[in-house]
């Protein structure tokens, strides 16, 4: 945990930039690191790219995107120098995905329990009866009644939180290195989110595995996280202790984000939204930037 | 559910005025040769020479000149038989399939506007009609009329109407629902009234590339009748009459066969190509 | 729920036979040219041609006779025919092997290869493979069995002789069936000469009849998994490390399957239907050959019986595909 080697890190990105075709860059010189069973947020609006980077870990951005510049270790393993195959493999070992949806994550056609066990056996290469075993203790773990039922069930027949705690089981369930939490609460209803959250919390603490929590709600990463990554247009804007980011944040559009968050301010009632010379601001960095690095790339 | 699926499925946008220029094209040609046969034939098709049997076509050994594509088992001029062939297919291919778009369009605006019995008694009718194979429905309809052009033409609408008939049905549901039609209705228009105004402007791409389809099917349809010897006469110059012997002599001359095959091979498939093209042309969704 | 779906289903198919059956009877009454004298020796008395006409009731009314030939078929007479002299239940029944093995194995062919040809469709999405697949299917797809026929006589029984253009077997091959499945019968009693041989000659007739459905399988289930490959629980399948093909194979297949499932259902009649002219160019001893001879030698209880058969044959596939749809579709069945 103490350790600074860079191999010692679970998840180290350096300096990934994510370019469309066009060679407009999406990602901008983004670095951040991932110690073993740290949570790390990556917060900011939408269109910040935050979700972006989960994705490139995974290698699942679409096809027009490259991502060819920058370094992603995953356990010490270069991902950016592996062939396709190799890559999916070495991510699929050591990672998982807690979607977004729970509703458009589960293949409709297909029974739960294959759907969790099914990765276990053909991936991680474990025994039936072991994957079973391993899915029915996931699902009661996330409290889920009756698993044998469940897994007996297709998804449309079970509610949205029911869906999403299935799916976090499956996530841990071949005990990963690495989860990237794509705003797994946000497609849930408030009293859900707060079990789901917990439900990650808890799982999460007991199996040591690092998490990329990917979000936009500063009080979500209040509750979850040890490190924030604040990102702005593709750019990190801040990197440091969750504590310290809340009790002291260094970049004006972090405090800005604080202030526009309600459930922080539910006591005081009064949050403003980010301003928007700020945003002007930030762009119009940002072009400077863009342009240094243009000029940098051509010559 | 049947009417979603039997409609074409769209295809890649490929450079519209190839997907048009090419099939017209080929079109154009066999219709010339239509229009010109008299002029533009070599020989007389129904002549018959027994010296000049089975001569092979003008790139082989022992050709005749003058015979391009060779001749037949009778000695009859392959090209010219074609040529003239081309008259009666294209005859056919249009006035069956003019026929039959009238004929099931129109049940199939009924069924769709009007719903309620009307629809039901096409509707059945329809289902009726497709428990037939169609072949088997054609030759015992050609049996039933006597063999000759006028039979095969109506044998075409009786039995294809369903295909206009469900496509078009389906659609003028769809637009029925729409809410221009109801605004037409509250403006006072008569249904019927509103059913030419309102609908069938919209229902017409669909049309168009169907009759485009049927004229390519009507070309088959002929050939498939003359090849079990119901359409004409089996002496008159038709594509499928010549397929038919082509098919006899296979082992002997391949070229009766080959030729002719090619000719309804590239018209049918400009037919559709055609109908698809024009579809997409006229589409407003889709232009 | 699914009892009364049933049972509305088969009302209406009942509706739809009986529908057959009068348009059939009538078309064949209205028919010029007397099938009784046909069968005559010349000279033969009025009284042979009066006779002949009672023995097959052609002496009663036109509903009279329906009647009869309805109550007939109820009871699983459906007449004499007239030219073979034999049941036309028994020449039907003998013929249907035939047809039945041709239709299963060209539907077979076309599902194959147009899966086939959808899969590597969508797992080359967005290359010029893809735009090449499509366009290739577009021009199959429009043309109809008959020409393929013909294009495979030239093709495999001319120019590369490789398979039989004519039949159902080889005549020389010497086996006692005790089936007309002849297909079946040599593969479980393990004569791979007769398999040869009726593979050699139902190849080109299969293969002629699946083409246009292939490449409409191609098209639209190619379309329907590029729609499925998109959804969010086939991301997940690739994070979990399978791979694309998997992907496809395992995830999106089943659900991108339903249309074309329903697709097959109403192309597979119209394959069936095809077979009529398939089996006529190849000289296939099938119900739909001998279906062109009985109308062409007007043997009418032949014709009708031959007719229903098909009929009953499509309503019954309709059925069954609809039956599948609600099988396949887990959110349709607790419904």
């Amino acid at each position: 945990m103490t350790s600074t080697h860079p191999t010692a890190q679970t998840l180290d990105i350096i300096k990934l930039n994510v370019r469309l075709a066009n060679g407009r860059r999406l990602l901008r010189d983004v670095s951040l690191t991932l110690k073993p069973g740290e949570v790390r947020a990556l917060v900011g609006e939408s269109g910040a790219g935050k979700s972006m980077i989960g994705k490139a870990v995974l290698g699942i951005l679409p096809n027009n995107l490259d991502i060819s510049e920058g370094e992603i270790i995953l356990e010490g393993a270069h991902l950016n120098a592996m062939t396709p195959s190799t890559r999916r493999k070495t991510v699929a070992k050591m990672s998982s995905l807690i979607p977004q949806d729970p509703l458009t994550a589960l293949n409709p056609v297909r029974k739960i329990g294959p759907q969790i066990t099914d990765p276990l056996i053909r991936i991680h290469g474990w025994s039936a009866d072991r994957a079973m075993k391993r899915a029915r203790d996931l699902l009661d773990r996330v409290h889920i009644r009756a698993p044998e039922r469940v897994m007996a069930s297709y998804p449309h027949e079970l509610s949205g939180g029911m869906r999403q705690r299935i799916l976090i089981a499956a996530a841990f369930a071949p005990s990963p290195r690495l989860i990237v939490a794509d705003e797994p609460t946000t497609a849930l209803d408030v009293t859900v989110q707060k079990q789901i959250l917990k439900l990650i919390r808890e799982l999460q603490r007991e199996t040591g595995t690092a998490v990329l929590f990917v979000t936009h709600d500063m009080g979500v990463v209040a509750k979850i996280s040890q490190q924030v990554t604040v990102l702005f247009a593709g750019r990190v804007m801040e990197d440091a202790p969750t504590q310290q980011v809340f009790e002291a944040p260094s970049h004006p559009y972090t405090q800005a984000l604080i202030k526009a968050t309600p459930t922080l301010n539910a006591v005081t009632k009064s949050f403003s939204p980010v301003p928007a010379e700020l945003i002007a601001e930030l762009h119009s960095d940002i072009a400077k930037i863009d342009a240094a690095y243009d000029a940098g790339d051509r010559a | 559910m049947a009417d979603v699926l039997t409609k074409p499925f769209r295809r890649r946008a490929t450079p519209m005025n190839l997907r048009l220029w090419l099939p017209l094209v080929w079109i154009a040609v066999v219709a010339a040769a239509a229009l010109f046969a008299p002029f533009i034939a070599p020989h007389d098709p129904l002549a018959q020479d027994l010296m000049l049997e089975r001569l092979p076509p003008a790139f082989m050994d022992g050709s005749e000149p003058g015979h391009w594509l060779g001749t037949d088992s009778l000695g009859r001029d392959v090209l010219s038989r074609m040529i003239y062939g081309a008259r009666i297919a294209l005859f056919v291919s249009l006035i069956a399939a003019t026929a039959t778009c009238i004929f099931g369009s129109t049940l199939g605006l009924i069924a769709g506007f009007y719903g309620g019995w009307p629809d039901r008694i096409i509707s059945r009718l329809v289902d009726i009609w497709m428990a037939f194979p169609p072949v088997l429905f054609a030759v015992l309809l050609v049996a039933v009329m006597g063999t000759g052009l006028g039979s095969v033409i109506a044998a075409i609408a009786l039995i294809d109407w369903t295909r206009f008939a469900r496509v078009i049905r389906a659609e003028t549901m769809v637009q029925a629902r729409m809410d221009y039609v109801d605004s037409a209705r509250i403006g006072g228009a008569r249904r019927a009234a509103t059913l030419v105004s309102e609908i069938l402007p919209n229902v017409l791409p669909s049309i168009i590339a169907l009759l485009m389809l049927e004229m390519g099917i009507a070309v088959i349809v002929e050939a498939i009748l003359s090849f079990v010897n119901l359409s004409i006469s089996s002496d008159d110059p038709t594509w499928g009459s010549m397929i038919a012997e082509g098919r006899g002599s296979i082992h002997f001359a391949w070229w009766v066969l080959l030729f002719p095959l090619i000719t309804l091979f590239l018209t049918v498939l400009s037919f559709s190509t055609l109908g698809e093209g024009l579809k997409q042309h006229f589409d407003p969704v889709h232009k | 729920m699914l009892a009364k779906t049933i049972l509305i289903r088969l009302l209406s198919t009942a509706v739809t036979l009986f529908g057959v059956a009068v348009v059939v009877f009538t078309l064949i009454r209205v028919a010029p040219g007397n099938p009784i004298s046909m069968m005559l020796p010349p000279g033969a008395t009025q009284e042979d041609i009066a006779n002949l006409n009672a023995l097959y009731g052609f002496d009663k009314s036109l509903p009279e006779q329906f009647v009869i030939w309805l109550g007939g078929v109820l009871h699983g007479d459906f007449g004499t025919s007239i030219t073979l002299r034999r049941p036309v239940s028994e020449l039907v029944l003998g013929r249907l092997p035939a047809t039945l093995e041709l239709s299963v194995m060209a539907l077979t062919i076309a599902v194959a290869l147009g899966g086939f040809v959808a899969v590597i469709g969508a797992r080359k999405r967005g290359t010029a493979t893809e735009v090449g697949l499509d366009l290739t299917s577009g021009a199959v797809l429009s043309i109809p069995d008959f020409l393929w026929g013909l294009v495979f006589v030239l093709l495999f029984g001319v120019l590369w002789p490789i398979l039989s253009i004519s039949g159902r077997i080889d005549p020389r091959i010497d086996f006692d069936f005790t089936t007309n499945f002849y297909l079946i019968e040599g593969v479980l009693r393990g004569r791979f000469d007769v398999v040869g041989s009726t593979l050699s000659h139902m190849l080109m007739p299969a293969m002629s009849l699946a083409l246009p459905l292939a490449a409409m399988i191609a098209q639209l289930l190619k379309q329907n998994l590029k729609e499925v490959l998109v959804q969010d629980y086939t991301t997940l399948a690739r994070v979990r490390g399978f791979s694309e093909t998997s992907v496809i194979l395992r995830e999106a297949l089943r659900n991108a399957a339903l249309p074309t499932i329903a697709l097959i259902g109403v192309q597979f009649t119209f394959l069936i239907g095809g077979t009529v002219i398939v089996e006529r160019l190849f000289a296939y001893e099938g119900l739909g050959n001998m279906a062109i001879d009985a109308v062409i030698n007007r043997d009418l209880p032949l014709v009708q019986g031959i007719v229903l058969l098909f009929a009953a044959l499509f309503t019954v596939i309709n059925l069954l595909v609809d039956l599948s749809y609600t099988f396949l579709n887990p959110r349709l069945r607790n419904g």
